[in-house]
């Protein structure tokens, strides 16, 4: 896997770029975190967000000119969050004491900051920080210039001298009452290391870079950028900025080097507040918000971030991550060569949906990046094996003589259409199989063969490559034998994979055919009022979401979109093989589905209908309208067991060989022992994904072998059976010869019994 | 390719679960009662020594549900993401 590439994408997602307060403000507070903890009515917190931004937070957290209230994206919703409110809000109720910081090594070099304004001041107190020693020249008798004008109940004499209190450092000097004019800037510049000019008259004789605030390369710096020289905020961040210069300049490292987001910039967030409701700012009713108004003023904030892929999604939801952040942690689970790979269960939860990507403005596609990733974890056999193993056995039976077969029309040499149903249509619904061929045969006269198999969609899903590959030759070798025939689709799953794997052979889903010609004359669904779920393989198929639509409509079947439908459909939780990786997750796309829709719910893909049933949404298949003898049982018929499954793709195979071809077929069946499962057993089977051919093979083994665990107390059995890759238990008692199956379990772990020859 | 820490937690476990147990099974085949016995479970590429209750004659092991979905399932996750 090209991790490169991977961290580029992850580069393109923009969930952490700043909201447009922030990135406006020129020192970037954190205005989200900021307005958050006051929505808590944390004031305390709120201060301490401030603190790590802001200089001197309580004279300026009451004077700021708040320019980050121009660019609130609240103004078109009832106004501008009162940011400046807020800040006198979390000064006034949550002001603490700073923590004593322990000084850095002091510095021998001396820095002269010419000027005791706000920007002086900022740029003494970050280079005290950092260890060198200050002199401040000030030509009035107490420092702060112009801050004594604004002096009023909630900024008082006390607050500025305790703000300014750092000056008692032994580290700094004060010189007040002392001018210095043109001629002593240059003589003082030659007895310090470094000389910050903070008055205009001064610095207007120099010409200072923009972005080092250098003049030349001289060892003098001005505390002023061009434009917003009236502004607070801007005075302090010019300061600030002017230190960070004269640091770089006596650490002798780069002066230009990452600055670019320095001072006020555009943020590439763009939040969308169409879905947002307008909310009047709060008034304050004294001079300062209460505590309770403060909390009301901060709770009409957006908190904006780009969330335009998490909002939709139950994935990245449930995880809790933006694909930035996602990415670096597939990185790092890629990287690791000890330690555990906690990424793993994320990474096999996610649907391959790719609804991400066409919420995403900047083409972060989240089922790319996951299907690289799983591919690459089978690579390395890092692919947990338990996460797709049924999934994967389950595929394997579908490819076997069990259910593969392919076929032309009976009487024609030719045929231009072959009908693939899939491998999950014929499982839940195989009654429909034979009266769709027969419908296909019926109206198209060019021949239509048929072919049964599983495209390789768990392969897919699950990164297995190679398995997907011999998928896919199997259905190529069968598309050449039957001549090249167009293969009629009645899966999407299906028609992504053709897409993916199989460029070469021409489909069309069955709805287009359908929509061309008459409609079948079993059709029983009519003038229902319906939701359509498009499924998610579906997604940029917009002829077959029309066909749907032209279907229904004939059927005078009134048809309410959901907001997600269409390119921007959902995943009812099955794809991506979620429904076996992470059991818990794929009911969250569920209900957040079923939920979405106040009617009922048309779909036409098999796995859709069967899970959205599983929690009793009454869900139609396009094909119970067509094709059913009873649409109210249809409609909410529960998926059959996942033995049944495979039992009815086998009967589907048996069947229509026999009714259509002639053929008779013996088929493996599971019934010749004579076994009963209790409910409790049928339940644990399908948690457990234990099917009852696994049964059958441990209790006749253990009839066979008497391999088995006797109980004298109850007359039980108890006996093991190691398949493949898992050993199933099985407790049973035999009563006049009729066996009960009493529980089932099992484990992955091989137990060696006597020598490594014998492992159960 | 599992810690040190794990395989000790999987061993004192594994005693816990051994020393309560009082099983009614007995090999149906060899009729003889279950003894305890140390004996090897593998998975992935990670190989334990455990006590388990066995068969004396022809050496079939049990394993008991709460140990097959419980301690067992929790190390097969565990080492299925090492």
């Amino acid at each position: 896997m090209d991790l490169d590439k991977l961290l580029e994408i992850g580069d393109r997602c923009i969930n952490e770029e700043p909201p447009a307060c922030t990135a406006h403000c020129p020192v970037h507070l954190d205005v989200k975190s900021f307005v958050e903890e006051i929505e808590k009515g944390d004031f305390k917190k709120a201060y301490k967000i401030m603190e790590k931004r802001i200089p001197f937070p309580r004279i300026i957290g009451m004077l700021c000119d708040n320019p980050c209230e121009n660019v609130c994206v609240r103004n078109n919703k009832g106004g501008a969050i009162g940011i400046s409110e807020l800040e006198k809000a979390a000064v006034y109720y949550g002001y603490s004491k700073p923590k004593k910081l322990r000084p850095l090594p002091p510095s021998k070099k001396t820095i002269a900051v010419i000027g005791s304004g706000l920007r002086g001041m900022t740029a003494a107190y970050d280079l005290n920080k950092k260890g060198y020693k200050i002199d401040i020249y000030e030509k009035n008798s107490r420092l702060g210039g112009r801050l004594w004008n604004y002096i009023n109940e909630t900024l008082t004499k006390e607050i500025i001298n305790e703000e300014f209190d750092f000056v008692n450092s032994n580290n700094i000097n004060l010189y007040l009452n002392t001018n210095v004019d043109i001629k002593t800037v240059e003589e003082i510049a030659g007895k310090y290391t470094a000389v910050l000019l903070s008055s205009s008259d001064l610095v207007n004789q120099y010409k200072c870079d923009n972005l080092t605030f250098q003049a030349g390369d001289s060892n003098i710096f001005s505390a002023f950028t061009e434009g917003n020289n009236n502004s607070i905020i801007f005075a302090a961040s010019a300061g600030r900025r002017a230190a960070i210069s004269i640091d770089r300049y006596l650490q002798n490292v780069s002066m230009t080097a990452s600055r670019e987001n320095e001072g006020s910039y555009e943020t590439v967030l763009k939040y969308k507040d169409d879905e947002e409701e307008e909310k009047k700012r709060v008034e304050k009713k004294s001079h300062i918000y209460s505590r309770e108004e403060a909390v009301e003023e901060a709770n009409r904030c957006f908190k904006c971030q780009c969330r335009d892929c998490i909002n939709p999604c139950v994935h990245l939801k449930r995880f809790n991550i933006a694909p930035k952040s996602y990415i670096r942690n597939i990185n790092h689970n890629e990287r690791i060569i000890q330690g555990s790979h906690y990424a793993n269960k994320m990474i096999n939860s996610c649907t391959e949906c790719g609804l991400c990507n066409e919420m995403c403005d900047y083409g972060v596609n989240m089922k790319e990046v996951i299907e690289k990733t799983r591919e690459s974890m089978v690579l390395r056999g890092k692919m947990p094996q338990s996460a797709h193993d049924f999934a994967l056995k389950d595929m394997k039976f579908s490819n076997s003589e069990r259910f593969l077969t392919y076929k032309k029309e009976v009487n024609k040499d030719k045929v231009k259409y072959v009908f693939y149903p899939g491998c999950q249509l014929p499982a839940s619904d195989p009654e429909y199989i034979e009266r769709i061929y027969t419908y296909l045969t019926d109206n198209i006269n060019e021949g239509v063969g048929l072919m049964l198999g599983c495209c390789g969609a768990p392969a897919d899903w699950g990164g297995q490559q190679s398995l997907m590959k011999e998928s896919a030759d199997l259905i190529k070798n069968a598309w050449e034998e039957l001549g090249n025939p167009i293969f009629i689709l009645a899966c999407f799953s299906c028609g992504s994979n053709f897409e993916k794997y199989m460029k070469e052979i021409e489909y069309i889903s069955l709805w287009e055919i359908i929509d061309k010609n008459p409609l079948p004359e079993t059709l029983s669904g009519k003038d229902l009022t319906l939701n359509i779920h498009d499924p998610c393989t579906s997604r940029h198929n917009d002829k077959a979401q029309e066909s749907v639509r032209n279907i229904l409509s004939r059927l005078n079947c009134q048809v309410r979109e959901l907001k997600f439908s269409k390119d921007k459909t959902k995943c009812c939780g099955y794809g991506g093989l979620v429904y076996f990786a992470n059991r818990e997750q794929s009911e969250d796309f569920i209900n957040d589905r079923i939920n979405e829709s106040p009617e009922d719910l048309l779909v036409y893909c098999t796995m859709c209908k069967d899970l959205f049933i599983s929690h009793n949404k009454r869900t139609f298949h396009m094909l119970d309208l067509l094709f059913s003898d009873n649409l109210e049982e249809a409609s909410m018929r529960k998926m059959p067991s996942l033995s049944d499954r495979q039992h009815n793709r086998m009967m589907v195979k048996k069947d229509l060989l026999k009714n259509i071809w002639g053929e008779d077929v013996e088929m493996d069946n599971d019934e010749k022992l004579n076994i009963t499962l209790t409910q409790e057993v049928k339940e644990k089977m399908e948690e457990l994904y234990i099917l009852l051919s696994d049964i059958n093979k441990a209790v006749m083994n253990s009839i066979e072998t008497k391999e088995r665990f006797f109980n004298p107390k109850d007359s039980s059995y108890l006996t093991r059976l190691r398949i493949e890759n898992v050993t199933y238990w099985v407790k049973y008692e035999i009563i006049d010869e009729k066996i009960t199956v009493l529980n089932v379990y099992s484990h992955r772990m091989e137990v060696v019994e006597g020598g490594n020859e014998n492992i159960q | 390719m599992y810690t040190a820490i794990e395989w000790k937690l999987w061993r004192v476990e594994m005693k816990i679960y051994s020393d309560d147990m009082k099983t009614p099974w007995m090999c149906d085949k060899c009729q003889e009662e279950l003894i305890m016995e140390k004996t090897n479970v593998l998975y992935i590429d990670a190989n334990f020594e455990v006590e388990l209750m066995k068969c004396p004659v022809c050496k079939m092991v049990y394993i008991d549900e709460d140990l097959a979905r419980g301690k067992m399932l929790e190390v097969e996750k565990a080492l299925e993401d090492k």
